[in-house]
C-alpha cells in the first residue's frame, strides 16, 4: 500500500502553471528525497498535497483514499504532516505551549506521538520547556518544528527545506534521526532539499524536478550515474 | 482632597478603558484586522442594556445580555464580513474602510431606533453614593472599578493558563503554521472575536449605566483604547491595560490645570512624545 500518491498532478497560482503532470507515490517506510533548483515546483507539490492549493487536475491520494477534494485539516487527520520552510513554530510561545497547543488538536487517543513520546525522542525540547521558542537557536527550533509536525498519528511526513540554516552536523543528526524515525514507525517521508548531497544520502528514493516537471526518478545511485547534477 | 478624587475617578474610567484595550488588542494581535467596528460593538452593549432596563429587567440581566447578544454580533462580523473579505483577498485598507463603514452603520441604526440623543438609566444604584477617606464614588463606579479589575487576570489567565488561550496565542504567531497543524485559524478568528466583544460589552454596559447611552460615543472611546495599546506595546495585554490605566489618570489629572475640552488633546500629545521615545510601546513583544 502507498501511503501517498500523487496522479498526473497539475496547480498553480492563479493563470500560472507552476507544476504539470506530477505523479509520484511514497511507501511506509521510505524517505523519498524531492529535488529541484529554486521555482523547481517542489514546495507547489508539497501545498498541494497539503491541501492549501487546489489541483488543477489529476488525483492526490492518500492511505489509498482519494483526497483531492478535502481541505487541509481532513488531510491531516489521516496522518499528513508537513513541516515547513523555515516557519515551522510558534515563535511568541513558550516550547510547552507550542507542543500543547497543537496536541490538544492532532492528539485523540492512540497517537504515536503524544507530548510525552517527543519530549523523550528529542530531550533538547524537554530542558527548555519554559523557553520562548522564537529565542531558541536554529536547530533547537527545527526540533520542536519536528516535533509539532510528529504529535499525533503521523503517517506521511513532508519537510520543505529542514536543514536550510543549520551547521552540517546538525543537519546529518537530523538526518540520522528522520531515518530512525521512518524506519522505527513506518512513517513515510517526503524530504525537500537544497543540500542535495546530503538528502541522496539519507534518501531510498530521489526525484528530481525541473520546471514543474518530474525529470528523474530512482535510486540515489541511480541519480549519481545518470549525471543529473545540471538540474541543481 | 480633589486630587485624590481625581486620581480614583481615572482608576474607574482607566479600569473600563484598560478592558476595551485588551479586548481590542486580543482581536488585533490574532486577527491582524484594525477593528474599528469594535466601538459600535462597545455601543451596542450600552443600548442592549437600556432596552432591557426600560423593559424592567435587573442591570446585571442587562450586562450578560449584553455580553451575549455582542459575542453574537462579533462573531457574525467575522464570519460574514472579514472572513468573506480575506477570502476575496482583500487589502488590510479595504478591510479598515469596512470595518469603518459598519461602524457608522451600527451607530446610525442605533440613532435611528433611540434617537441620537444622550439617554440615561433610571436605575437607583447608579445616584447611590459611597464615601470614604473623603472619596466619594457611586455604586455604578464602584461595580466598574470591581468587576473590571477582576476581568484582566481573567483574560491573562485565560490567554496564557487554558488550551484555548494557548491556540489563539499561537494562531496569532504563526497563522500559516496554526493552518497546517489543524488549528482552524478561521474558526479561531469567529472565536476570538465572541470573546473580545463579549469582553467590550462589560465596560459597554457599565459605563452606560453610570452615563447613559449615546450613539457616537463609542470612537473616541476606541481611539483612546487603541493608543493604550500601541503605547502598551502590540500583542501585550498588560501593556495595554496598564497604559489605558496612565491614560485615564493622567486625563483625570489634568483637570487640575487645565479645563475639561483639552484633556484628549493632552492625551494625544502624550501619547506623541511617549512614541518618539518609545516607538514600540511599554511591553514590546519579543
Amino acid at each position: 500500500m502507498s501511503l501517498l500518491e500523487l496522479r498526473d498532478v497539475t496547480a498553480g497560482y492563479g493563470a500560472k502553471l507552476v507544476i504539470s503532470d506530477v505523479s509520484l507515490t511514497l511507501a511506509a517506510g521510505e524517505i523519498v528525497a524531492l529535488l529541484g533548483h529554486n521555482g523547481a515546483g517542489k514546495t507547489t507539490t508539497l501545498k498541494t498535497i497539503m491541501g492549501l492549493l487546489p489541483a488543477r487536475s489529476g488525483a492526490v491520494s492518500l492511505m489509498d483514499q482519494d483526497v483531492s477534494s478535502l481541505a487541509t485539516p481532513g488531510r491531516i487527520k489521516l496522518g499528513l504532516r508537513l513541516l515547513p520552510e523555515g516557519r515551522g513554530i510558534f515563535p511568541d510561545l513558550s516550547v510547552a505551549d507550542n507542543i500543547e497547543a497543537v496536541a490538544a488538536q492532532n492528539c485523540k487517543g492512540g497517537d504515536l506521538f503524544g507530548p510525552a513520546e517527543v519530549y523523550q525522542l528529542l530531550p533538547v525540547l524537554d530542558e527548555r520547556r519554559t523557553t520562548i521558542a522564537g529565542t531558541m537557536s536554529g536547530g533547537q527550533q527545527q526540533m520542536l518544528a519536528l516535533s509539532l509536525a510528529l504529535l499525533g498519528r503521523p503517517h506521511c511526513l513532508m519537510l520543505d527545506e529542514p536543514s536550510i540554516g543549520l551547521a552540517p552536523n546538525l543537519v546529518e543528526r537530523m538526518f540520522d534521526q528522520l531515518r530512525s524515525l521512518s524506519r522505527s514507525h513506518g512513517l513515510g517521508t517526503l524530504l525537500v532539499e537544497q543540500n542535495v548531497a546530503a538528502a541522496m544520502r539519507v534518501a531510498d528514493r530521489v526525484i528530481i524536478m525541473n520546471s514543474g516537471k518530474i525529470v528523474f526518478s530512482g535510486t540515489p545511485d541511480g541519480a549519481r550515474a545518470a549525471g543529473v547534477w545540471h538540474y541543481f | 482632597m480633589l486630587l485624590l478624587q481625581l486620581l480614583i475617578n481615572g482608576l474607574v474610567t482607566g479600569s473600563a478603558l484598560g478592558i476595551i484595550a485588551i479586548s481590542f488588542s486580543l482581536a488585533y494581535s490574532t486577527t491582524r484586522i484594525f477593528h474599528v467596528a469594535h466601538a459600535g460593538i462597545y455601543t451596542l452593549a450600552g443600548y442592549v442594556a437600556y432596552a432591557l432596563e426600560k423593559s424592567g429587567a435587573p442591570d446585571i440581566v442587562g450586562l450578560l445580555a449584553a455580553m451575549a447578544i455582542c459575542a453574537v454580533a462579533g462573531a457574525l462580523i467575522q464570519s460574514e464580513l472579514y472572513a468573506r473579505l480575506a477570502q476575496r483577498r482583500a487589502s488590510h485598507l479595504a478591510v479598515l474602510i469596512a470595518s469603518l463603514g459598519l461602524l457608522a452603520v451600527i451607530q446610525n441604526f442605533l440613532a435611528s431606533v433611540f434617537t441620537p440623543n444622550i439617554l440615561p438609566f433610571g436605575s437607583a444604584w447608579r445616584g447611590r453614593t459611597l464615601s470614604f477617606g473623603g472619596v466619594t464614588l457611586t455604586e455604578v463606579q464602584i461595580a466598574t472599578l470591581v468587576i473590571c479589575l477582576a476581568v484582566f487576570p481573567c483574560s491573562l489567565w485565560f490567554t496564557r493558563r487554558t488550551v484555548l488561550g494557548k491556540q489563539i496565542r499561537a494562531v496569532a504567531s504563526n497563522p500559516f503554521l496554526a493552518e497546517i497543524t489543524a488549528l482552524r485559524p478561521q474558526r479561531t478568528f469567529v472565536i476570538v472575536m465572541a470573546i473580545a466583544s463579549a469582553m467590550v460589552a462589560i465596560p459597554g454596559a457599565l459605563v452606560a449605566f453610570d452615563f447613559g447611552v449615546q450613539p457616537y460615543d463609542g470612537t473616541t472611546v476606541l481611539l483612546t483604547a487603541t493608543i493604550a495599546v500601541i503605547a502598551g506595546g502590540i500583542g501585550s495585554l498588560t501593556g495595554a491595560f496598564l497604559m489605558a490605566m496612565l491614560i485615564s489618570v493622567l486625563q483625570n489629572l489634568s483637570l487640575l490645570v487645565i479645563s475639561g475640552e483639552w484633556s484628549v488633546g493632552v492625551t494625544f500629545l502624550i501619547f506623541l512624545v511617549f512614541m518618539l521615545f518609545r516607538p514600540r510601546g511599554l511591553f514590546t513583544r519579543r
